[in-house]
């Protein structure tokens, strides 16, 4: 029963009074209770969540509800500032912070009724692609391997988030994507994300890491579910100046998988003898299922795609050596005491940041020193350009891109390589989509011969979303995946 | 190599970061990495490109100078690790 929850399922469960709010949340608090060794929550809401789906079930009483969706508990990528509630990024120089304001976002989800079980892990300042930098620990996927009971990760940055949704730990969950921290945990766990495009959702309230790439955006069971929580999610927001003024559509009442006529393109660059076949083998056959069904596939070339992760760990890291300037010790967070200020400056920062987050810290400061800003920053900025161009071109001929939406599928924890630069290739196909500002969506399509999620990612041209949803709909009406992990944990 | 130990240490001052003497090699050879795999765009020729900073084609808006938040000290001074009457409290920065 419990693996068909959706937002829309569990929607259609408290109208026809089927289930009450308090007895649901309570029912996910116990499966977060049950899957602790996940390590997905950093923070458990437990009495506020209660306290807050007994509200809504007197607004059910009373009929008085937010929305349909009223009283459905989620989880929250503990990125989101939210009132009252631990806000740590995931890092111990956060880890005592208690913000007195909620996030937009977050604020949306309330302005809903939806209710909050608590705050999930991810990756330290949200920097990482295998929730292992983190310092509450790795996140455990909740698939594993055929061939092996070894751990693996559930990607990042919000692997908290995904393997949350995969392992029922919560029915939907926000993330934050800045180069694939969406998409590529989702793609790891069998789940949707989509990472709207750049301005479609206010950042106001997220713990900054690059503020020209960052977006939030949902992870999800089905497509359907994206398209309700983008629908509470997005819009303008004044409290964000980047955050954009075009109209946001009704996605899910608009969803029409229809993609008759439509033309998908299948970019060269991303075709690469390193891909193991299954995946090779999906993203064929994918190509194939949406010609069945009456889309044109058209190859096409992204010619700057092998430039974008370069340029990425450069811009990244430069926005985050500047964002994360403010965590000082003197305003809020970790204080650890110097012998002067500068010295407790450097000690605070010393002890309260991970080694990963150090690392883009220096080299974000090293690329906008002077003398190698012109060499590096505005070098990247132009390689940006470039990308952008490239989709620009791309979007004259076709609707919708179809690429992997990973190299790989999740790996064991252990096996993460120490070479930062290894870690940072699980993004490759992801990061030219922040870069270019534009909207992507990785869906499940097949399990590999390991039985692990393999993810196929979708990408269409800034604030079509719409489209986006419709073709991802497309596929996951025609493939109708719905392989779920074992649930080991309970055992 | 770009990053000796004396470059980085010069780059955690600007950073604000101490290193330790242990934590050196590891760090340089790590950053070392990554700077050999950012150099591979000097290959690039972009002479004729201008840099973009922003995807968003957007021109940022002018907002109305109204008051519309009153943050109180209380509410600022909230998380602070040392604070006196209204005001944060840091080490002593004049003799």
């Amino acid at each position: 029963m419990k693996d068909s929850y959706t937002l829309k399922s569990l929607a259609a469960l408290l109208e026809n009074n089927k289930i009450s709010s308090k007895e649901l949340t309570s029912e996910y608090l116990k499966n977060i209770e049950n899957g602790k060794e996940l390590n997905c929550y950093n923070t458990i809401s437990q009495e506020k969540a209660l306290v807050d789906a007994e509200k809504s079930d007197e607004r059910r009483k009373s009929q008085n509800l937010r929305s349909k969706y009223d009283g459905i508990p989620i989880g929250i990528k503990d990125l989101f500032c939210t009132k009252g509630v631990t806000t740590t990024a995931s890092s111990k120089i956060l880890s005592n912070f208690v913000p007195n304001y909620e996030s937009t976002v977050t604020q949306n989800c309330d302005n809903a009724g939806l209710i909050s079980l608590g705050k999930l892990n991810c990756d330290e300042f949200a920097m990482g692609s295998t929730n292992k930098t983190s310092f509450f620990g790795s996140v455990k996927n909740p698939w594993k391997s055929v061939n092996s009971d070894n751990d693996l990760v559930p990607g990042g940055s919000s692997g908290g988030s995904a393997a949350a949704v995969s392992g029922d730990l919560c029915v939907a969950s926000l993330g934050t994507d800045t180069g694939g921290s969406i998409r590529q945990p989702a793609s790891f766990t069998g789940t949707v994300g989509l990472k709207p495009s750049y301005g479609r959702v206010s950042r106001w309230g997220i713990v900054a890491f690059a503020s020209s790439l960052d977006q939030a955006g949902p992870i999800t069971k089905t497509v359907e579910d994206a398209a309700i929580l983008l629908d509470i999610i997005s819009g303008h927001d004044e409290k964000d100046s980047t955050s954009s003024v075009n109209p946001k559509e009704n996605y899910y009442e608009n969803l029409n998988s229809d993609i008759k006529g439509m033309k998908i393109g299948i970019p060269k660059e991303f075709r690469s003898d390193k891909l193991p076949a299954s995946t090779q083998k999906s993203w064929d056959e994918c190509a194939n299922l949406l010609k069945t069904n009456g889309a044109e596939i058209v190859d096409i070339s992204l010619p700057h795609t092998m430039n974008a992760l370069p340029a990425y760990y450069i811009i990244a890291p430069a926005e985050a050596s500047s964002n994360l300037a403010r965590y000082d010790g003197v305003r809020y967070g970790l204080r650890v005491k110097g012998n002067d200020l500068i010295d407790m400056y450097e000690k605070t920062r010393s002890e309260g940041f991970g080694d990963e987050v150090k690392r883009r810290i220096l080299i974000g400061t090293y690329v906008l020193s002077s003398g190698y800003y012109d060499a590096y920053y505005i070098k990247a900025q132009k390689i940006r350009s470039l990308i952008k161009s490239d989709y620009v071109e791309a979007f004259k001929k076709v609707d919708a891109i179809l690429t992997p939406s990973t190299p790989s599928t999740a790996f064991e924890i252990a096996n993460e390589p120490s070479d930062p630069v290894q870690n940072y290739l699980n993004d490759i196909f992801t990061v030219p989509v922040n870069l270019a500002g534009l909207p992507g969506i990785s869906i499940p399509y097949a399990n590999d011969e390991n039985n692990l999620p393999i993810g196929l990612q979708l990408i269409t041209n800034s604030f079509e979303e719409q489209k986006l949803l419709n073709v991802a709909k497309n596929i996951e009406e025609t493939i109708n995946y719905s392989e779920t992990p074992e649930k080991w944990w309970l055992k | 190599m770009e990053f000796d130990k004396k470059s980085l240490l010069k780059l955690g001052k600007l950073a604000r970061i101490s290193i330790s003497d242990d934590k050196l090699n590891n760090l340089s050879k790590d950053l070392n990495s990554i700077l050999e795999f950012v150099d591979q765009l000097k290959e690039i020729k972009t002479d004729q490109v201008d840099p973009i900073s922003n995807s968003l084609n957007q021109k940022l808006e002018v907002r109305d100078d109204k008051v519309d938040t009153k943050n109180s000290a209380e509410d600022i001074l909230e998380n602070a690790p040392e604070k006196e009457m209204d005001f944060f409290v840091v080490p002593k920065v004049i003799e």
